[in-house]
């Protein structure tokens, strides 16, 4: 299993401090719970940030994930695993929260722009579109434009890590990207 | 185009950090949560005087019993010397009046005997 790391920038050396971590964090180790948060919160965090539209419920449901990682160490085989139950646990997690909105009030453009790293932007007001056009897929496809480009996994891992079959996540990314291409052409033509 | 668009996709979608006390929140909830679970050793040292309370009074129940059955018998006892007592009285008194109808008796007879011989 291949699984794409980059949003953790890990190397070979802190992959293997990593998996130390998560040896002594299964032997009841807070100080090595905190490593873990810390490895992956960013990740976690983007991902709840941007399927849910804004910071505080965000924040709440990475805590819920984190939680719940602490009640499932025991189960985590190394730190790839976490990696991959992490993503699936806060995208499914996500999906079924925006489900049981009836109809979901999408943040206002102002705050969309702190979805995105105001530091890494080479345009601005691109990205500021590209975060709020996210917000008008559906759930399952902002899942899997996320894992895609946020997360850098491929179609295969993606089906994976959402339960969905790679031709659903194939047809997701294709319709998704045609109706970006289409909105950013109407709002920056 | 499609190029363009994925990459802009890639620089918009850089992992952002949560906010600076996310993760001091997060193991501070994770410690308050992990607390009851430490509580029942706690219990234990409270569970010591409770015991102690406990064979307290059962030993002070045990004693009210001893002393009761020990009072109870000395009643028995004395009940029992009482009566016997009683019984004794009855048997002095009941010998008293067979002596005095005795003394009554020969006393009729001798007054017969002497007015006959007058």
């Amino acid at each position: 299993m291949a699984l794409a790391l980059r949003s953790i920038n890990l190397n070979d050396s802190s992959l293997d401090y990593l998996d130390q971590q998560l040896d002594r964090a299964r032997a009841g180790q807070s100080s090595a719970i905190a490593v873990l948060i810390r490895a992956h919160q960013r990740s976690v965090y983007s991902l709840a940030l941007r399927m849910l539209g804004a910071r505080e419920p965000a924040e709440d449901l990475a805590q819920d994930v984190f939680m719940q990682m602490s009640d499932h160490l025991k189960q985590i085989e190394s730190n790839q695993h976490l990696v991959f139950w992490l993503r699936k646990v806060t995208t499914h997690k996500a999906i079924d929260q925006l489900r049981h909105r009836a109809r979901i009030e999408w943040t206002a453009l102002d705050e969309n722009q702190a979805i995105s790293d105001p530091t890494e932007h080479r345009d601005p007001l691109l990205q500021r579109h590209l975060g709020a056009l996210l917000q008008n897929l559906t759930p399952d496809a902002r899942a899997v434009v996320l894992l895609r480009y946020q997360e850098d996994l491929d179609p295969t891992d993606i089906a994976r890590t959402l339960d969905m079959p790679i031709n659903t996540v194939k047809s997701h990314l294709k319709r998704s990207l045609e109706s970006l291409r289409e909105r950013l052409e109407e709002v920056l033509p | 185009m499609k190029k363009d668009l994925e990459s802009e996709l890639r620089e918009a979608l850089r992992p952002v950090a949560p906010s600076a006390d996310f993760t001091r929140r997060l193991i501070a909830q994770m410690e308050a949560k992990s607390a009851p679970a430490a509580a029942p050793p706690r219990a234990r040292p409270l569970a010591r005087p409770l015991w102690w309370v406990s064979g307290l009074a059962a030993s002070l129940l045990i004693a009210l019993g001893v002393q009761q059955h020990v009072r109870a018998q000395r009643e028995l006892a004395n009940g029992l010397e009482a009566r016997r007592q009683v019984l004794q009285a009855l048997h002095m008194t009941s010998q008293k009046l067979d002596l005095a109808y005795e003394a009554v008796k020969h006393q009729s007879s001798s007054l017969l005997d002497s007015e006959s011989g007058a």
